[in-house]
């Protein structure tokens, strides 16, 4: 389902987390909120899930205005850094959790959940932990699982309701980086599995341009830009996109993507003279850091390929030109 | 390596003297003429009725104290208004004043004569001081901070994200504190409810001074163990305070027995 938001303001005694931000979600995409810490993404999400009330502004989800709803009434998931988990219950129980709920309202909470209703949670709940490859650990205890496997049922507990949006706030943060490079992928093939609407906070812009269909910039409580990957990469709307985005260098007091500068042999029209301070071959790629003429450092980014062709060697005369990229206006 | 056996020396020594060595010497003085004579001493009609009077103070202190415990934790520890800190601050109130305080404190608000609200009282016909509700009220006071204290710690501890996941998952306020909150606290409840118990089974002062000591009427088991004393029936005083440690005991063992089911999950 989609999600729009419309100038949505909050603020945190003197500090602004978001001002005046509005967005708009399209059904069954998926959407990374990317930017530094303080930058507002995480309130945003949580303005969304209900669990922060905006100071302004208004949020709905599928059409329905949902500003004034509490969480428990917004049909959301919502997957939390450090999983949230309900440690009192086994991964079964948690999952079912939802569900749980659903079919023991308020009122009949100490009333007995019919047998056929068991046995159709459980079912759902076998369904799901297999969905996340937790099926055999049904039994065990969050406090028995690896921190993976623990985000894995946080996931499979938010999709148990069937959530009309799944909101994951940096979902693989508290992970090392094998398992985060692992649950990346997971989630990019979850997604084309389930198609439900998922928005997650991240601050890893690798992360967000490897799993999203769309990104949204967010620093200082404002939006930056919001573009695909690649129209962020290539198109940046200014400099705070293009830095968080990819590398920067300088060249001629303008920002430029490390890859997109030639290093010629000979002088050139609009090349500038600069001297190699070093040369580092890290694999495939070849990073050059020199000296211009006026005494400023830059580097470039080449192949390794290329820097063989060159004979590139520490303290030799080289010119550099930008090779037509485009830069920010 | 010496000093680590002068440590545990210290320690238990320390103990011996100031607890192991005079509740044996009860036990003893309780048993000195057989355990019939022991028996026969705390099965008087006076007895059990202070043991009844006993489990009456914490069939009513302990659970009122519970609930309120848990609601005041919760207000302290998840909410923000003024005046938080003030009851934060009074909660340790009856750690910090004498039970005769207490006790004279009672007096002054609830006393038949010139009581605060005395008088109100006892014009529909509810006599509060020299009988039961005072008693019980004296309990209460003294056994209020030990369920706050205990709760609040695993309160802070547990955070709210699993509160809040709960709530995206669908959970009102009370399917959350019920399914999620309270289960996650229950061993530090269990841990305060414990004390309150020991506490309402061990007070003297505070409900002897608006107990008014009649004998069978308003007199619970501390107060038994003392009236025995003093009429120098030794064996009725230690054998009535072998029971009253006896249940002390069973309460603190209680805990620990429920407890380590937590350590396997």
């Amino acid at each position: 389902m989609s999600i729009v938001i419309d100038s949505v303001s909050k603020h945190f005694g003197d500090f602004t987390a978001l001002d005046d931000v509005s967005l708009d979600v399209r059904d069954g995409s998926l959407t990374a909120l990317l930017g530094p810490s303080g930058g507002g993404k995480s309130t945003l999400l949580r303005v969304i899930a209900g669990l922060e009330t905006p100071d302004s502004g208004s949020v709905s989800i599928a059409g329905e205005d949902a500003t004034e709803k509490p969480p428990q009434r917004r049909n959301v998931g919502f997957v939390f850094q450090h999983y949230a988990a309900f440690k009192h219950m086994t991964v079964a129980k948690n999952v079912a959790f939802g569900l749980t709920i659903r079919k023991r309202p308020g009122w009949r909470m100490l009333a007995r959940t019919a047998r056929s209703e068991v046995e159709e949670i459980e079912a759902r709940v076998d369904e799901l932990l297999k969905l996340v490859h937790l099926d055999g650990f049904a039994h065990r205890y969050p406090s028995q699982l690896s921190g993976g496997q623990r985000q894995r049922m946080a996931l499979a507990r938010a999709l148990a309701v069937q959530p009309r949006v799944l909101l994951l706030d940096e979902p693989f943060g508290a992970l090392d980086a094998t398992v985060r490079k692992e649950l990346r992928a997971w989630l990019r093939r979850l997604h084309d599995e389930v198609h439900v609407t998922t928005v997650f906070v991240t601050h890893d812009q690798e992360e967000a341009m490897e799993v999203a269909e769309q990104i949204v910039v967010l620093n200082n409580g404002k939006i930056e830009q919001v573009g695909s990957p690649q129209e962020l990469y290539e198109q940046p709307a200014n400099e705070f996109v293009m830095g968080f985005v990819g590398p920067i260098s300088e060249l001629s007091g303008r920002s430029i993507r490390p890859h997109d500068v030639d290093i010629l042999l000979e002088p050139h029209d609009g090349a500038q003279e600069a001297m190699i301070d070093r040369v580092l071959h890290l694999g495939f790629e070849v990073r050059v850091e020199l000296t211009l003429g006026d005494g400023e450092k830059t580097w470039v980014q080449t192949t390794k390929g290329q820097a063989d062709e060159l004979e590139l060697t520490e303290g030799e005369i080289v010119w550099l030109r930008p090779n037509g990229a485009r830069v920010p206006a | 390596m010496r000093s680590k056996y002068l440590l545990r020396f210290l320690a238990l020594g320390y103990l011996a003297l100031l607890l192991g060595i005079p509740v044996a010497l009860v036990f003893w003085n309780a048993f000195q003429d057989g355990i019939g004579a022991a028996w026969a001493a705390v099965t008087t009609p006076e007895a059990q009725h202070a043991f009844y009077l006993t489990f009456v103070m914490v069939i009513v202190a302990v659970p009122l104290n519970t609930i309120f415990g848990v609601l005041a934790a919760l207000a302290i520890v998840r909410q923000r208004f003024r005046g938080r800190a003030l009851l934060n601050a009074l909660v340790d109130l009856p750690f910090a004043v004498s039970p005769v305080v207490v006790g004279l404190a009672l007096l002054l608000v609830y006393g038949r004569r010139d009581g605060w609200l005395g008088q109100w009282f006892a014009d529909q016909g509810v006599q509060i001081i020299f009988s039961t509700p005072g008693m019980i009220l004296a309990t209460m006071f003294v056994s209020l901070p030990f369920v706050v204290r205990e709760t609040i710690p695993v309160l802070r501890e547990i955070g709210t994200e699993q509160e809040q996941a709960a709530a995206t998952l669908g959970a009102g306020p009370f399917q959350t504190f019920f399914r999620v909150t309270l289960p996650a606290i229950r061993w530090g409840v269990a841990y305060g409810v414990v004390l309150t118990t020991a506490r309402a089974l061990g007070e003297f002062g505070a409900v002897s001074v608006v107990s008014g000591k009649l004998s069978g009427q308003t007199e619970t088991a501390t107060l038994y163990v003392e009236n025995r004393f003093q009429r120098f029936d030794e064996t009725g005083a230690y054998a009535a305070a072998v029971v009253l440690a006896l249940l002390a005991l069973v309460t603190l063992l209680a805990m620990n027995v429920i407890k380590p089911k937590e350590a396997q999950a």
